[in-house]
């Protein structure tokens, strides 16, 4: 199934680094030659605090306080490994506004 | 119309020293001070002045509190940092009767037994800022502030603060910032600068309009400016009107009088005779209201039940052909804009609202779009240090009410059925 990688790239999550965890994302989709996987950035998820977040869509997987070496486990789950459960800390209320939003095609 | 601030309701001309004094300026000081600060903030209390930089909270209120305060020393800053789209009422005030305003900083010092003022305004304001240095320069040679004012016990300093010229530095906590050499970034409340402001010392922070009623409630009393307006929103406000009317201007009107005589009398009705479609009548943040709104009188309590706010007074009048799904989104984008990026859920709200808000505009979304608007703001409310994140709901949600086949035809076809 198509799937879409969505790095928030917003203050918190910048400051970060969520910009090295997208380009090291990006690059290892591109060695293991996923071409389901699109990495693509996000305005914000409104969990600033939780940042750097990382949201697979549709698979409605949301992944928090990214660090690089998480990296290799979010790769292998987008090779149809298990879920990255340590990464999964985001309240449901949010996860359901955002989910929400993504399923309107706010991109 | 009589007004308070402007005798004749509308700005006359700049008013120098003599022409203020002419007209009994700076007597109220000299009544003042024969009588005790109690004194004044009685009087300021007994008035029922309200806020006019948009809170409309009492002003004697406010001013008792930091009164109160045993903390040393008070301060008292006058907030000139208006940047709200629209509204021009503060700079003309400043401009052209800068003694009235400064009387009124130099009152609301005595009352709280402040002995320092800072004139915090908007750095673009050039005319607004020379003519406050100007008269600055003439009440300190005439001893109505510095050292021993009038010879009474009173010392008072007065000094001058830019204001950077963007909506969240007209923020009290913010301007309390600028003050102290940081960013124009709003403080997490409470405390709030009445008991903990400047230097966390006790600090009335005042609008400039708010201020400049303080000259004539200490001269002719608390009785005489409930004579204006209504028993909850006593006195007058002074409205601006833009390019949307014959004659663009500021109007000091009583509270109460109805928005078809700013409307008519003043605005000399809408330009080019358009018909109305729908009305703002407190700026940005405000409600949008229907025509048939237009006996409302304009008051706190009237606006307010009617389901919108006065705010600082700047009303817009929308006609037919102004889209309200393109006007929604350019206030979103507003307050995209003007959000200091200091918290999270402000930044995410006011994004995500720019963002659904033009894939309604540009059309061939989800129907499901339009029900993501007041999630997003539901979900928001009241998580921002300052009420920026409060702001977007209401013009947006209102404009959703009143005009959902606008927003449905957008959301179909990417056009406007009324352009």
């Amino acid at each position: 199934m198509k799937c879409i990688c969505l790095v928030c790239q917003n203050i918190d999550c910048k400051s970060r680094g969520s910009e090295e965890i997208m380009k090291e994302l990006e690059k290892q989709v591109g060695e293991k030659d996923l071409k389901d996987v699109e990495v693509k950035s996000y305005m914000c998820f409104g969990a600033c605090q939780e940042g750097p977040n990382i949201v697979l869509y549709p698979q409605k997987s949301w992944y928090a306080g990214v660090k690089k070496e998480d990296v290799n486990d979010i790769v292998a789950h987008l090779s149809g490994g298990p879920d990255v459960k340590r990464l999964d800390k985001i309240d449901s209320s949010l996860k359901d506004l955002i989910y929400q939003l993504l399923d309107t095609g706010v991109f | 119309m009589d007004g308070i601030i402007f005798p004749s309701g509308v700005v006359a001309s700049k008013q120098g020293l003599k022409e203020y004094l002419a007209h009994g300026g700076y007597g109220a000081l000299e009544k003042a001070l024969k009588g005790s600060p109690e004194a004044v903030l009685k009087e300021v209390s007994d008035s029922g002045l309200r806020g006019h930089g948009g809170a409309g909270f009492p002003t004697g209120k406010k001013m008792a509190i930091t009164a109160e305060c045993t903390e040393q020393p008070h301060y008292v800053v006058l907030n000139g940092g208006e940047d709200e789209p629209g509204s021009k009422k503060d700079r003309l005030l400043m401009e052209n009767a800068p003694h009235l305003v400064l009387e009124g900083v130099i009152l609301a010092a005595y009352a709280v037994q402040a002995p320092k003022a800072y004139l915090y305004i908007n750095q673009n304001y050039k005319a607004a800022t020379e003519s406050m240095l100007g008269a600055m320069a003439e009440a300190k040679k005439a001893d109505y502030w510095g050292e021993k004012v009038l010879g009474s016990k009173f010392n008072l300093e007065i000094l001058h603060q830019p204001a950077p010229p963007n909506y969240v530095a007209g923020e009290d906590t913010a301007a309390l910032e600028v003050l102290e050499g940081k960013e124009p970034k709003p403080r997490e409340k409470p405390p709030f600068p009445a008991t903990a402001g400047l230097s966390g010392k006790p600090t009335a922070v005042n609008n400039v309009e708010t201020l400049a009623n303080l000259p004539q409630i200490v001269t002719k009393g608390a009785q005489w400016y409930r004579g204006f307006g209504t028993a909850d929103s006593p006195g007058t406000m002074i409205f601006s009107l833009n390019e949307d009317v014959e004659r663009p201007g500021i109007y000091e009107l009583p509270f109460g009088v109805p928005l078809r005589t700013l409307l008519e009398e003043c605005g000399g009705g809408i330009k080019g005779q358009k018909s109305l479609k729908a009305i703002q009548p407190g700026g940005p943040s405000s409600a949008f209201l229907l025509p048939e709104k237009l006996d409302l009188p304009l008051d706190h309590q009237s606006v307010r039940e009617a389901g919108s706010s006065i705010g600082c007074g700047v009303v817009r009048f929308l006609t037919d052909g102004q889209c309200i799904v393109e006007e929604t989104l350019k206030i979103a984008e507003f307050f995209s804009r003007e959000s200091c990026d200091q918290c999270p859920a402000c930044r995410m709200e006011t994004n995500m609202l720019v963002t659904i808000l033009k894939k309604v505009q540009q059309g061939g979304g989800q129907e499901a779009l339009l029900d993501q608007l007041s999630k997003v703001i539901a979900f928001n409310k009241g998580k921002g240090f300052c009420n920026l994140i409060n702001m977007p709901g209401p013009p947006i949600e209102s404009a959703f009410k009143l005009f959902p086949d606008d927003f449905q035809a957008h959301l179909t076809t990417g056009r406007c059925p009324t352009a």
